[in-house]
């Protein structure tokens, strides 16, 4: 007897198929694209956009967004690389408080856009995109627009140093993933993002502070961009404005293509995983089988949108604005 | 008293500005300061449109980018002709994002992310990822008559307003108009009677696509030439404009004329900081301050039971 599969199991694990497909595929054109090398390529590019993207996860979980990482990765990595350089350049001994330093920055920053968010009443979508304006003015006022270059052997080994052919900073980025996941699944706050993205009202009727929660959620989200940052400045050695480019349109199209609905109380930090994989897969492969890298903001236009049509349940709301 | 608070703002701002150094206020340096932001009031008028219905436009400054890479590079095939297969392709981008948002259900901030890292892929494949540079006397030949003068204004400023008078007349003498007015006012509303709501907000993308394209135009004939990053800087200015001038994000009231004064208090901020020696990078801290002290005063909470 065939067991029966429901669409909602099948609608689970898409993401999933559609990762390995491409893997299939990018290898079927070029078999240089299936080796550890490449593998480890991927997962470097990937790394810092997998904390982005987790980060996110959470306020997307609760059906609200946020566009003001480019701003806040801009910033945190900033004060990250001042502080190390001017506490003797070196993460070991007092340059290791650059660390927390940038978590810290990066927790401030969350708190404000949510604080603004929640206290003001303003759509999360333009309050984080203009406080995300606000982060990118402020880094290029820390730095003059300089790039602060970072050479401390210990803080590079992060990229240098492999295990099993990967680099520790993705070691380092997979066990910040299970502490999101942590989080996620194990404490209340966590399960309360996914009561406010199920039904507000319900929520804020059951006697859920949601103000406070989604305040929590931008923290939260803040830390791992500061996170994200960080390790962005540990692969290219370099901390500047740039530093946050791109990462707003990367982050947000992983989280939807890894199954997470914008709707809100659906998906989570392991279909992010999945996500970031799926989207860094395909700018790898499109390198590898020698497409330009160009291409690549047009293909994440295509793929948000499809995934964010697939994964809409259009019977439940009628109007989208 | 909402209803004033914009032009009460310029009048301050200008005598503010005024009192530091009187000779602001000379007719020619006003006029230069119009014209200065002429692209940015045209891409503002185009996301009027759309902010009016209640949607969000984040593709203008992606598409204004692609637009000055393709009036560049069709300059040589198709002379001024160029500008205006530009503005096509802009309501072609903009028509893809309201399709997107009313056909699809995707949110319009999503959808016009979306569109506009097409655009810029677009801009990118079509330039090479270079700074390209218009010919001086096709650039003359073509569009000379963009750049000149009369009786001491500025033609760019006459086809700017030109513009906003189209725009202005699409908003309150035209059906479109006072659909989106209904649509933005209340949209359950204008479906139950009967309005083929999908439609006129495709319509309203669109326009904001093609607003967003001929600021593109503008701007590179202005800089004689084009590059996928030419427009960068737009965006948070241009969202700035509708929002101060008193079109809320809930869509509804406000308008084109609003924006108009929004785009001129946009104009002297900027200046003033020039003259008060802020840096530019503080600008941009600046303007993300005003913008949401904007949205807050203006935003018509009664229409979001639940703010997400």
């Amino acid at each position: 007897m065939v067991p029966h599969i429901s669409a909602e199991t099948i609608r689970r694990w898409v993401p999933l198929f559609v990762l390995l497909g491409l893997v299939l595929f990018f290898t079927a054109l070029n078999p240089h694209f299936f080796s550890v090398r490449n593998f480890a390529r991927i997962a470097i590019s990937a790394t810092p956009a997998l904390m982005v993207a987790v980060g996110v996860t959470f306020v997307i979980l609760m059906g609200s967004i946020d566009l003001s990482m480019e701003g806040t990765i801009a910033v945190a990595a900033v004060m990250f690389a001042l502080i190390l350089n001017r506490l003797g350049g070196s993460v070991v001994g007092v340059g290791g408080l650059a660390i927390p330093g940038a978590l810290v920055v990066g927790a401030a920053l969350g708190a404000i856009n949510g604080l603004i968010h929640v206290k003001l009443k303003i759509p999360s979508f333009m309050a984080s995109l203009s406080l995300g304006f606000v982060g990118v003015g402020l880094s290029l006022l820390i730095t003059g627009g300089d790039r602060i270059l970072i050479d401390d052997p210990v803080f590079r080994s992060l990229l240098t140093v492999r295990f099993g052919g990967f680099p520790l900073m993705t070691y380092v980025a997979l066990f910040c993933l299970v502490v999101a996941w942590f989080i996620q699944a194990n404490t209340t706050i966590g399960r309360n993002f996914y009561a406010i993205g199920g039904g507000e009202e319900l929520a804020r009727g059951s006697g859920l502070n949601v103000g406070r929660l989604r305040i929590i959620a931008f923290v939260i989200a803040g830390v791992f961009y500061a996170l994200g940052a960080i390790l962005a400045v540990a692969r290219l050695g370099i901390a500047e404005t740039e530093t946050g480019r791109n990462f707003m349109f990367v982050s947000i199209t992983s989280v939807v293509v890894g199954g997470t609905a914008l709707a809100g109380g659906s998906g989570g930090v392991w279909n992010t995983l999945i996500g970031v994989l799926i989207v860094n897969v395909i700018g790898n492969g499109m390198v590898v089988i020698g497409l330009p890298d160009y291409f690549q903001d047009g293909m994440l236009g295509l793929l948000v949108i499809s995934a964010v049509y697939l994964s809409m349940d259009r019977r439940a709301f009628s109007f989208v604005k | 008293m909402r209803r004033h608070f914009p032009w009460m703002t310029l009048l301050a701002a200008l005598l503010v500005v005024g009192i530091t150094d009187i000779r602001f206020l000379l007719p020619e340096n006003l006029v230069g300061l119009a014209s200065d932001i002429v692209p940015l009031f045209i891409m503002a008028e185009g996301m009027t449109l759309v902010i009016y219905i209640g949607g969000i436009d984040l593709s203008s400054q992606s598409v204004a980018n692609m637009a000055t890479v393709l009036t560049t590079l069709e300059l040589p095939v198709l002379g001024a002709g160029s500008g205006a297969v530009v503005a096509l392709a802009g309501l072609a981008f903009g028509a893809a994002s309201g399709t997107v948002t009313t056909r699809w259900k995707v949110p319009s901030f999503i959808s016009t992310l979306a569109v506009g890292g097409i655009a810029l892929s677009v801009a990118q494949f079509a330039s090479g990822q270079q700074a390209l540079h218009m010919d001086a006397e096709m650039r003359r030949h073509a569009f000379g008559w963009m750049l000149g003068r009369t009786a001491g204004v500025p033609h760019e400023l006459l086809i700017a307003l030109a513009l906003g008078a189209i725009a202005w007349f699409v908003q309150t003498r035209m059906t479109a108009g006072r659909i989106f007015k209904a649509i933005g006012t209340a949209e359950p509303v204008a479906v139950a009677s009967g309005v083929s709501v999908g439609r006129y907000k495709i319509l309203a993308f669109a326009l904001s696509g093609m607003f967003a394209a001929i600021a593109g135009v503008m701007f590179s004939v202005r800089l004689s030439g084009g590059s996928p990053t030419l427009a960068e800087g737009f965006l948070l200015p241009a969202i700035v404009a509708v929002l101060v001038g008193g079109t809320p994000l809930t869509g509804g009231v406000g308008g084109v004329l609003n924006t108009l004064i929004g785009a001129l208090i946009v104009a002297v901020v900027r200046a003033s900081m020039l003259y008060l020696n802020i840096p530019a990078t503080g600008q941009q801290i600046f303007f993300g301050f005003v913008l949401i002290t904007a949205i807050a005063t203006t935003i018509d909470r009664s229409k979001m039971r639940v703010v997400k």
